[in-house]
């Protein structure tokens, strides 16, 4: 049987229709402000938007999203998990240009590690001295996966700054141990 | 290594939850002296992980206490690693099984020759490149490694310090795979078309959101994080689900495609090279816990033009393919087929020119290595090929575009980004140095 096609908005309809005009859900945002908002166990649509246009931005535009996601993270409001998606996102266009934004960020123990996964994919001297820079700043397990990264990076010139580290009692254990795993492996690869 | 820089095992419980990547002294005792060549002639192994794919290990591990004896049990989660150790001693009839919270600590044994690896995807590289450091032989399950770059890493271990590395694709040691595999190789099937895969799909049923829960007593959920991107836990991101999540695996890609891709690879002669293109696309979930694809579809091609499909097949679980001009072959854990009885009984005769190596018993074949210190059927180097062409599929699609594959020096070429994803840096403190 052919359904009855109603020739006027029921009344249901009409206060429904009322509902929706005095909404203040407000205009979609931008995704781009959005994404540093994330929360863990949040709706991630915004941020997955980011992604997916950066993903499809071709080499010649990768400048721009780059100054985009740097400029997102200057934002007030970076939530951890925010922080932690652009860093995820640099990682993957980031370049020499990133590195006075993020040689702070890998200095402070509360942003080092979004900093890093942004920054240790990023080949040059500039991001080299960022990390040797930041050898200074941290401690314990930060100061370890620093060290790490130093290391993956094939940065030789930061051997001395490792030697002294793995021979000084000051240091915790855990990154004695990563810096005289960092110098063996650094030797191993200039061999 | 200068020993006296190394932890002590004191230091090392003093910073239980800081050690630095796999920081270990080697331990390395005199091979007359470990478990294969003591007297008893027994392998003492260690299981790290006590989980789901465990299970399938207990068997086999507590079958032949005259010659394999398991002595440790590792997990993150107390009820899981007493449950382990208990089992184990319940089959023994004794108390000598020891349970683990920390890797470490069982990796530093002297006693013991060879260490299952069955953690999450994320833990593999990590674990066996420390096992492998304190002399002990590794069995790593299925995938190799979460990444290109841990697969390489996890390989130069090997040959570094001299162990035997099994991968647990088990189809390896399967005589049905063997066969199509050999049977591809002879041009059994004539001039080769295709291959096609089959993989189970991700688990799509995950809201928008989810809540983080308090971690359940027991449970070292930073530990469990390990190298991965810490995020709060909650029971629907731990044991199995984490497959889903890309932070922690690839999903099915790598999950099922460690074992149908391999049977491709091994018939495509690939073991040690892999595709040179790569093309696809997948459906991945733009919010929710799961990150992984839902709808896997991608294409690697060979350097002769061959090409292997990969694709999610919503019902019927995963099967290997082979198409060429004389017929197919249709190859799972279960049932095989083909498009005519003749091939079938061809595959099986006798006396063919290319002859594999042949496995019939995957945990025996690894342990037979072990006492002679040859490569077993699926060495380290055959399962990261494996893995990598996985991960190919995973990073294609992802960034949705073609790809150039160089296998010789595992690169993509002209596509930074794409090279990028090969690696992903770990939280801290950990490392793959």
């Amino acid at each position: 049987m052919a359904e009855k096609k109603s020739s006027s908005p029921s009344p249901v309809d009409a206060a429904t229709r009322s509902a929706d005009r005095k909404s203040r859900a407000g205009e979609t945002p931008d995704p781009w402000e959005a994404c540093i908002k994330l929360e863990y166990g949040g709706d991630r649509s915004f941020a997955w938007s980011v992604r997916e246009q950066i993903i499809s931005t071709p080499p010649e535009g990768r400048a721009q999203v780059e100054e985009r996601l740097l400029k997102a993270l200057a934002q007030p409001g970076c939530t951890d998990a925010g922080r932690q998606f652009v860093g995820q996102m640099l990682a993957m266009v980031g370049s020499v240009k990133s590195v006075p934004a993020l040689a702070p960020l890998l200095r402070d123990p509360k942003s080092t590690e979004s900093a890093r996964y942004a920054l240790q994919p990023v080949a040059g001297p500039e991001a080299d001295a960022a990390f040797r820079e930041a050898l200074g700043s941290l401690t314990g397990a930060a100061k370890a996966g620093l060290i790490g990264s130093i290391a993956l990076r094939g940065d030789t010139t930061a051997r001395y700054a490792l030697a002294g580290i793995k021979d000084n009692p000051v240091e915790s254990a855990v990154v004695r141990e990563a810096a005289t795993r960092a110098l063996e492996y650094l030797a191993n690869a200039k061999a | 290594m200068n020993s006296s820089s190394l932890l002590s095992r004191r230091q090392f419980l003093q910073h239980s939850g800081l050690a630095t990547a796999v920081a270990a002294a080697p331990f390395i005792l005199p091979s007359g002296l470990r478990g294969q060549n003591a007297p008893s002639k027994k392998i003492t192994v260690g299981l790290v992980g006590a989980g789901n794919i465990a299970d399938s290990h207990f068997g086999p591990l507590l079958g032949s206490p005259e010659s394999v004896r398991l002595v440790a049990v590792c997990d993150v989660d107390r009820e899981r690693r007493d449950e382990g150790a208990a089992r184990v001693n319940k089959a023994y009839g004794n108390k000598d099984c020891k349970a683990y919270a920390d890797f470490r600590e069982l990796n530093r044994r002297t006693d013991i020759d060879a260490v299952f690896v069955c953690t999450p995807d994320h833990w593999h590289a990590l674990v066996a490149i420390d096992a492998m450091r304190n002399g002990k032989d590794v069995y790593v399950e299925k995938p190799l490694t979460l990444t290109i770059q841990e697969g390489r890493a996890l390989v130069a271990a090997a040959r570094k310090y001299d162990r035997v590395a099994q991968h647990g694709t088990q189809h390896r040691s399967m005589k049905r795979f063997h066969d199509v595999a050999e049977f591809v190789r002879n041009n059994g099937l004539g001039k080769l078309d295709r291959i096609e895969c089959y993989i189970p799909p991700n688990n799509r049923h995950c809201g928008a959101t989810w809540q983080p829960e308090a971690v359940p007593a027991g449970l070292d959920w930073d530990m469990w994080l390990g190298p991965a991107p810490w995020r709060p836990y909650t029971s629907l991101g731990c044991h199995y689900n984490f497959r889903f999540i890309m932070d922690n695996a690839n999903g099915q890609v790598t999950n099922w495609g460690a074992h149908y891709l391999d049977i491709g690879q091994w018939a495509m002669n690939a073991d040690d090279g892999g595709p040179v293109e790569i093309e696809g696309h997948g459906e991945f979930p733009s919010t929710g816990l799961f990150s992984n694809s839902t709808n896997v579809n991608f294409t690697v091609r060979y350097a002769n033009g061959i090409p292997m499909h990969c694709r999610t097949r919503f019902e019927g679980g995963g099967t290997s393919r082979f198409i060429g001009e004389r017929g197919w072959l249709d190859i799972s854990r279960n049932k095989m087929s083909a498009s005519s009885n003749d091939l079938l009984r061809e595959m099986q005769a006798p006396g063919k020119k290319i002859q594999l190596a042949l496995s019939t018993d995957h945990h025996e074949n690894f342990f037979e290595c072990v006492r002679t210190r040859k490569r077993p059927i699926a060495d380290v180097e055959i399962g990261h090929r494996t893995a990598t062409v996985c991960n190919l599929g995973q990073i294609v699609m992802t960034l949705g575009r073609k790809l150039r594959w160089d296998p010789a020096k595992e690169e993509f070429i002209g596509d930074d980004m794409a090279n990028r994803l090969r690696g992903r840096p770990m939280r801290s403190p950990w490392s793959l140095i």
